[in-house]
């Protein structure tokens, strides 16, 4: 059993690590960069247009932001980390995976408007203090609440991998009665309050992009307008990373074909939530490195 | 047991490396910048001065008239008072910051000095800070040539060298070219970090961060 399962880790791992060698990252990301930087340029022109009162600049403000947030999504971020994770350990269809991908990206763009909307309106706090906050205390929190979810996947694959080995061994003196845990004991995401936890973990921390959309936005007194450009970056980013959600499906469908039986079944299923934890863990903690020093 | 392979500090090193070594790849720059950079010589033929000037993008212009509450009058121009707002917020940086700007001497780091003769302009909805670094000492460039880059370790802001648009004089003999970032460099330096993974440590992020920069080659003789 050990064996078949550190088999499938291992092809996980080395697909990945593949994908890592054989793929042009350098040359997508730069592409990638240069797109946003793109964006980004149309987005100012956009924000100086609504300021001088032409009415097609909240169209041309949207598409840039919808597009800036595609692009910027190419980069890795800890939403990919857990909806990439999250897709791989809890084998949740991909119509409810992408719901979860545009909610928390939705929740994200959420997030900024609250921000703005109140440290900056009520308490007069400038751009510059609202992105040193996102990044001091928002970030890590978002990357702890990431890596937090990441050990209850870990958990969750433990206790059902123990389950399966206790089954077993009560199946040998009970006549063939295999009272396994249920796939359904390790699935994740099925329950409002994983979805809710899995959506806030993303939504803690807002896009810098999208402070600073909202907190010009508000100085040209449009603040209104901010807020739909806001929406519709968070709409790009959601786009990108449903390609995540998809290729986390994939893979928990790849590793599900190595299943015979329902043991098979909820053995991967209980390696998976292993697998997609600790990549979970791995990764955040990388990420809160920067906050440890 | 099976955790015991992921978790191994060659993995987490692995991990580390591969998000550090990423540069470009690991994060969101939010700021992109034209930088120019100039080298100024004394009488005696010794590099005295770095040059520096960024060019931000339209975006955080407009991002650095909110948070510094620029241009009151609303006639977009910038009067003594934006000015001053603008040198002090980019060039009176605390003492662990460097810049964003590295000197390689002798393959060493040379350590420069605070900003000086900083101006501000406004051109095509950007604006531009310039300022002066000298160098600690001045140095004479003999044979080994002289490294400039520009980089932010953590890629928030991302810089591109472009040429000076009034370049400085240099020596008879000195001539200074600039080196974009080239992936497949940076793909062999990170082949050797992986092939040296052997070591438990982990990179220095602010060491890695100039495999990705764009450098300015200055050489003489």
């Amino acid at each position: 059993m050990w064996l078949r399962f550190g088999v499938i880790v291992l092809c996980i791992w080395a697909v990945g690590l593949a994908a890592w060698g054989i793929v042009q990252w350098f040359e997508i990301q730069r592409w990638a960069i240069g797109e946003q930087r793109t964006f980004q340029n149309v987005m100012a022109g956009a924000l100086r247009g609504i300021q001088a009162g032409d009415p097609q600049a909240v169209w041309t403000l949207c598409s840039a932001t919808a597009a800036y947030g595609f692009f910027h999504a190419l980069g890795p971020g800890h939403g990919k980390v857990l909806i990439g994770g999250a897709a791989l350990a809890s084998g949740a269809t991909l119509k409810r995976l992408s719901i979860l991908t545009v909610l928390s990206s939705l929740a994200q763009a959420a997030t900024a408007i609250l921000l703005v909307g109140s440290l900056s309106f009520l308490l007069q706090i400038g751009s510059a203090d609202l992105a040193d906050l996102t990044e001091t205390w928002l970030a890590p929190a978002s990357y702890v609440a990431v890596a937090a979810i990441g050990a209850i996947l870990i958990f969750r694959g433990v206790r059902s991998w123990h389950k399966i080995n206790q089954s077993k061994q009560v199946t040998h003196g009970c006549c063939g009665h295999a009272h396994g845990p249920s796939v359904d004991d390790v699935a994740t995401l099925t329950t409002t309050r994983d979805a809710v936890a899995l959506i806030a973990s993303i939504a803690i921390r807002p896009c810098t992009g999208a402070l600073f959309v909202l907190v010009i936005a508000a100085r040209f007194d449009a603040f209104a307008v901010g807020c739909l450009a806001v929406i519709t970056m968070g709409l790009g980013t959601a786009a990108f990373n449903l390609t995540v959600a998809t290729s986390g499906v994939v893979a928990w469908r790849l590793a599900g074909l190595g299943a015979r039986n329902h043991h098979g079944v909820q053995a991967i299923s209980a390696m998976l939530h292993l697998t997609g934890g600790v990549m979970i863990i791995a990764i955040s903690i990388v990420m809160l490195l920067p906050y440890l020093r | 047991m099976e955790l015991k392979y992921p978790v191994s500090d060659k993995f987490c090193g692995l991990i580390c490396l591969v998000m550090c070594l990423g540069g470009p790849v690991k994060a969101h720059p939010h700021v992109f910048v034209d930088a120019r950079t100039g080298f100024i010589f004394d009488a005696d033929g010794q590099l005295e001065t770095i040059s520096i000037s960024w060019t931000y993008d339209e975006f955080t212009t407009l991002i650095l008239f909110e948070s510094l509450n620029l241009d009151q009058d609303g006639d977009g121009q910038f009067n003594d008072t934006d000015r001053a707002a603008i040198i002090e917020g980019e060039t009176n940086w605390d003492s662990a910051y460097k810049g964003d700007v590295y000197l390689e001497f002798a393959g060493q780091d040379y350590p420069l000095g605070r900003p000086e003769a900083a101006a501000v302009t406004l051109n095509n909805n950007q604006v531009e800070v310039s300022f002066d670094l000298p160098l600690s000492q001045p140095i004479r460039i003999e044979t080994a040539p002289v490294f400039l880059r520009l980089y932010d370790p953590f890629f928030y802001y991302a810089y591109t060298i472009v040429p000076p648009t009034d370049p400085t004089d240099l020596p008879e003999d000195c001539q200074a070219q600039i080196v974009p970032f080239e992936p497949n460099a940076a793909d062999s330096a990170l082949q050797d970090k992986l092939a040296a993974l052997g070591r438990e440590d982990m990179p220095a992020v602010g060491n890695v961060g100039r495999l990705f920069s764009d450098e300015v080659q200055l050489t003489c003789g």
